[in-house]
């Protein structure tokens, strides 16, 4: 658990802090995304949290103890770190960038091998190709997702991302997010993630912090209740006018206690249970039709209606 | 067999046989005089350039006056360098006074090359680098001076082959090394001594360009391989 007591940041010769007076707690195991346009000091609460940058004001509590009970650098080799410009080691092989943290934490060889085997196998990239290369060989896709794994490689319970995947093209963005999820799932690290893309943090976070210039907390909760309850004209204009369709997206066809498949199916929409409702709205609104069938693998698990998805939206906006 | 038409053309101008009856006792040990002197006094340079040159990329402050100074004992004229340091007490005649110069003369391009390669290496590969939990000296260690190793090799390759050609003069000091013997030669109206001397100062030059340059080449794997990537 990582939590923010009051911490504030302001520059020498600066008046105006860039961070202030922020307060929250991201609980263990769940991603939470700083977001806000930029000024709003979201890096630099990030950078707080490994000591990158030391506060002005506050503390930071980590598991409950105070972030400076032990010297930075014993703290970040705790924390793992990946950043948009993804920072690779130019003169070292894939291997020995994965392996840099494990090294320095007096891991054996052959641990630090199979640990660097198994996260080439984890992002995707086959160790046999590309244990030996040097990060210039690789896509700018790959050379992120070897970033990401470098974060991972002592398998710290908390990992800091700063626009992980930011240097990519928006297809392989949308990749990279999606494995990364599903990797999450399984190893529930507690994550501090910036972005100043609200889409990518209604996607990645469990958690939304909303940050506004001159580093204020604006709103902190769920995508969910940011999107049905935005509590300031500031946090509702920066999710968007379309944050009932946002709102949508969250939520899977599957999900929904379905109507039973009823009456005459020619013709309908046929849609996933793994595709979203907004995306499910959309087709509907396309094909015109008031009802859908949904289906899996090859069986109708029911059937849905636009009055529900009506429904649904219409508590959004409540 | 050319040498042979060479000796009969012009015999008195350059004599081939003097060479091979001389060439393990005279010409020899000047060619390895040089070589002492040349990389005894680029190695010197290179143990006060590299912690100032890291001094320097740390303190910026530092650079102007350090690049002044460094700068002035770069224009002084060689031999009126070698002649100053002759007259002070303690140094007198010989090659320490030859390695003080060509130290003073390699300071230069060595500093400006390490705080010239250490700033090549990519902010954020150093704030990756910190972020993980590298602490300063290993920060400096493991990664700026490897990627700035290229760059240093660079200039150890201008400040030695800068430093083989200033070498000669200090034949004029009785330092040693091929300088001695064009001074001899000259002395002694004996042109073989003289182009002999010049001509190995000359391939010495080029040899050591060559070998740092492929030295400079092989290291940055790295680079090497980057190229032949899709």
């Amino acid at each position: 658990m990582i939590e923010f007591r009051g911490v504030s940041k302001t520059y020498p010769g600066s008046e105006r802090p860039v961070v202030n007076e922020l307060s929250f707690e991201v609980p263990e195991g769940e991603v939470c995304v700083l977001v806000g346009p930029s000024g709003c000091g979201k890096t630099t609460s990030m950078r707080m949290v490994n000591r990158l940058i030391e506060p002005s004001e506050g503390q930071i509590l980590i598991n409950g103890e105070p972030n400076t009970s032990m010297s930075g650098t014993q703290l970040r080799r705790k924390i793992g770190y990946a950043i948009q410009q993804i920072g690779l080691f130019p003169h070292r092989t894939i291997s020995e960038n994965i392996g840099t943290v494990p090294g320095l934490v007096g891991w054996q060889k052959d641990r630090i091998k199979s640990r660097t085997e198994e996260l080439l196998d984890l992002v995707g990239l086959d160790p046999d190709n590309y244990r030996d290369r040097y990060p210039a060989e690789l896509s700018g896709g790959q050379q992120q997702r070897i970033g990401v794994a470098r974060a991972m490689a002592a398998d710290p319970p908390i990992m800091l991302m700063d626009e992980p995947f930011g240097a990519v093209d928006p297809i392989t963005r949308e990749r990279l997010q999606d494995e990364f999820l599903h990797i999450q799932d399984n190893i529930k690290k507690t994550i501090v993630f910036v972005t100043h893309d609200i889409d990518e943090a209604i996607r990645m976070g469990d958690k939304i912090a909303i940050l506004k210039e001159g580093g204020i907390l604006a709103q902190y909760n769920t995508p969910e209740n940011i999107l049905s309850a935005p509590n300031s004209d500031f946090v509702s204009s920066f999710v968007g006018s379309d944050r009932v369709l946002k709102r949508l997206s969250l939520t899977r066809v599957g999900d929904l206690d379905l109507e039973p498949p009823n009456g005459n199916a020619e013709g309908l929409p046929r849609l996933s249970n793994q595709m979203s409702l907004k995306d499910a709205l959309s087709e509907m609104i396309g094909a015109g039709a008031e009802r859908s069938v949904v289906v899996s693998g090859g069986s109708v698990l029911g059937s849905l209606t636009l009055d529900t998805i009506r429904q649904l939206s219409g508590k959004a906006t409540k | 067999m050319p040498t042979v038409a060479l000796q009969s053309l012009q015999p008195e101008f350059f004599d081939w046989e003097w060479l091979r009856e001389n060439f393990l006792e005279e010409v020899w040990p000047a060619v390895i005089g040089h070589l002492y002197l040349s990389f005894v006094s680029v190695g010197i340079a290179l143990v006060i350039s590299l912690p100032l040159g890291v001094l320097v990329s740390r303190f910026r402050r530092l650079y102007t006056p350090v690049l002044f100074v460094t700068g002035f004992l770069f224009t002084i004229p060689s031999l009126a360098l070698f002649a100053i340091l002759v007259t002070v007490p303690g140094i007198g005649i010989g090659p320490t006074a030859a390695i003080i110069g060509l130290v003073s003369y390699s300071l230069l391009v060595l500093i400006r090359n390490v705080v010239t390669g250490i700033d090549s290496v990519a902010p954020e590969t150093i704030d990756a680098a910190r972020g993980m939990g590298l602490t300063n000296s290993q920060i400096l260690l493991r990664v700026e001076l490897p990627l700035a190793l290229p760059v240093i090799v660079a200039g150890i390759r201008i400040a030695t082959v800068t430093v083989i050609g200033i070498a000669v003069i200090g034949g004029f000091i009785s330092a040693g090394g091929l300088g001695q013997l064009i001074f001899d030669g000259i002395d002694r109206n004996f042109p073989t001594l003289v182009l002999t001397g010049a001509l190995m100062a000359t391939v010495l030059a080029i040899s050591a360009d060559v070998a740092l340059l492929v030295l400079e080449r092989y290291m940055r794997p790295w680079a090497r391989r980057a190229r032949g990537a899709n």
